[in-house]
């Protein structure tokens, strides 16, 4: 049966695409990431669900571009690492078809 | 703009506007203040709103944008790539499925109209307290006036929180639920789960879906779109998740069971937001303070029971009564006058329900729910319809499927269990 399977994968940053931003050149996300080297799970790693957050090495990284700004990363955080707001001026994710 | 308000809205939700709605038409002078573009710009849910406590909220319902009439109603465990399955195919019309972009735009166009004044892409910083009472907001600079503020701010209760008024998140109070929008033609939607043009679908699955973990994963179907989510509770997920949560989501779409549906569709938006989990933990101590009212998602009202999500519908409801508790207090709106909120909350059916399953929450606790019973179910369903000579007894399906897998005391007790707290 899975040999028939027609569909593939669809990378997230492709799947990204699908969304509209108006990015904030500010961003509404800092992360003091010297604080996630302590960090034993990094679990904003794998609960952000549009992969804001990567490792590299043992570093976080982290981009604010694709936020959706569901919060998860603030709320999951065990470093208090995260200052976290809203984007100002409508500015953000824009859904559509929500 | 005017300086002082008879209310200030924070939020144009479907809690925000349907107490603007309905404090706009009796008379008062509101101000609804939304941080997105436009009303719904920053709304996600599910896929399904129930239609009667909407209803009592606002005028019209049968102009809002209704995509389809939820009259299929499936629930699956999957494990192993197969589901054992109920549907229920009803021909109720008691809730339907739409976008809440579109909805909340809508709801907020209906508050406009009943006078209602709006402003976009204004995000409300913190409350603004003088001397124990609540005299409007604070939004970088400025400072607005009201006789009495409505925070319908949502889930990711920041205002709440800056003004101390309630604790900051943590993971175990709350869920995540992520979804894909697929563009299909809305004939195979119809084809695809047998349903005419207005009718719909609300399917919810739990099992290998979510890796063991508590959660479960949705499909609702839209006119010409199906919304294909998971929702996973944040407290496990923290040290037990072991992927990321986008791979959980692709496997549903690329599995056996969903694959099928999905060969020509489109990615329309991929969404996510935060939802209440632990209701009793996220209730504001109080629901009123001076010359405040807190409605919606920032008041923790929502109802999972597993098979039925209903935040939307709360949240109109409880805007509905913040605006008549507000209404009907005179001018008055001290704690003790507004208190009557409260009580409006608590004999509605929407107090009445967190109440009834207000042990539904520890369900989730239970992680055999999650990983050992759907694959007791499935094993089962193996045994007794994958044949070839001999047929299979029930009592021995059930017999060799649960050995080794669940004791016969503890699937009692988490039956009984089940069966108490639904």
């Amino acid at each position: 049966m899975s040999e028939q399977v027609k569909i593939k994968k669809i990378r997230l940053e492709d799947m990204l695409n699908n969304n509209v931003w108006d990015v904030d050149p500010r961003p509404h996300i800092t992360v003091d990431t010297g604080k996630c080297k302590d960090c034993e799970y990094k679990p904003c790693i794998r609960l952000c669900p549009v992969g804001c957050y990567v490792l590299h090495g043992d570093d976080v990284l982290f981009s604010y571009e694709g936020c959706v700004e569901c919060g998860t990363c603030r709320v999951v955080c065990p470093e208090e690492a995260i200052t976290w707001e809203y984007p100002r001026s409508g500015r953000g994710i824009h859904f559509r078809f929500s | 703009m005017q300086h002082k308000f008879d209310v200030i809205v924070i939020g144009a939700g479907p809690a925000g506007s349907s107490a603007a709605y309905n404090l706009a038409k009796a008379g008062f002078n509101v101000l609804v203040i939304e941080r997105g573009r436009k009303p719904g710009a920053k709304s996600m849910f599910g896929g399904r709103v129930y239609k009667a406590p909407v209803e009592k909220a606002f005028d019209d319902l049968d102009k809002a944008p209704i995509h389809r009439w939820v009259v299929k109603e499936r629930i699956s465990m999957v494990y192993d790539e197969e589901a054992l399955t109920i549907e229920y195919d009803g021909r109720g019309r008691h809730s339907f499925t739409t976008y809440l972009t579109d909805l909340s735009s809508w709801m907020a166009d209906k508050a406009v109209s009943a006078g209602a004044k709006l402003v976009t892409e204004v995000v409300v910083d913190k409350l603004l307290i003088e001397d124990g009472w609540v005299k409007g907001i604070v939004s970088g600079d400025e400072k607005l006036y009201a006789d009495v503020v409505v925070d319908a701010e949502g889930i990711n209760r920041l205002v709440l929180e800056r003004s101390g008024l309630v604790e900051k998140l943590r993971p175990e109070h709350v869920a995540l639920g992520f979804k894909e929008v697929l563009k299909l033609s809305k004939e195979d939607v119809n084809k695809f789960f047998g349903l005419d043009d207005d009718e719909g679908l609300a399917w919810v699955f739990m099992g290998e879906y979510t890796d063991g973990l508590p959660g479960g994963g949705f499909l609702y179907t839209n006119k010409d779109s199906v919304s294909l989510g998971l929702v996973i509770y944040l407290g496990h997920a923290v040290k037990e998740l072991e992927r990321h949560v986008y791979d959980l989501i692709e496997r549903v779409r690329l599995s056996r069971i969903f694959n099928k549906y999905f060969r020509d569709a489109r990615v329309m938006e991929y969404s996510a937001h935060m939802i209440p989990a632990d209701i009793k933990a996220l209730r504001p101590k109080r629901l009123v303070y001076n010359g405040l009212v807190i409605a919606g998602d920032a008041g923790g009202f929502l109802l999972n029971l597993g098979y039925t999500y209903r935040g939307v519908d709360f949240a109109a409801y409880t805007g509905y009564l913040a605006a008549k508790a507000i209404s009907e207090a005179s001018g008055d709106y001290s704690l003790e006058s507004l208190s009557k909120y409260e009580r409006y909350i608590d004999e509605s059916f929407v107090g009445q329900d967190l109440k009834r399953f207000s042990g539904v929450h520890d369900l989730y606790e239970n992680r055999r729910l999650f990983k050992e019973y759907p694959m007791l179910a499935i094993n089962m369903m193996r045994r007794l319809f994958n044949l070839e000579y001999e047929s299979t007894r029930f009592k021995d399906a059930f017999n060799e499927s649960r050995k080794g897998v669940v004791g016969l005391t503890t699937l009692l007790k988490d039956l009984w269990g089940v069966y108490r707290k639904l």
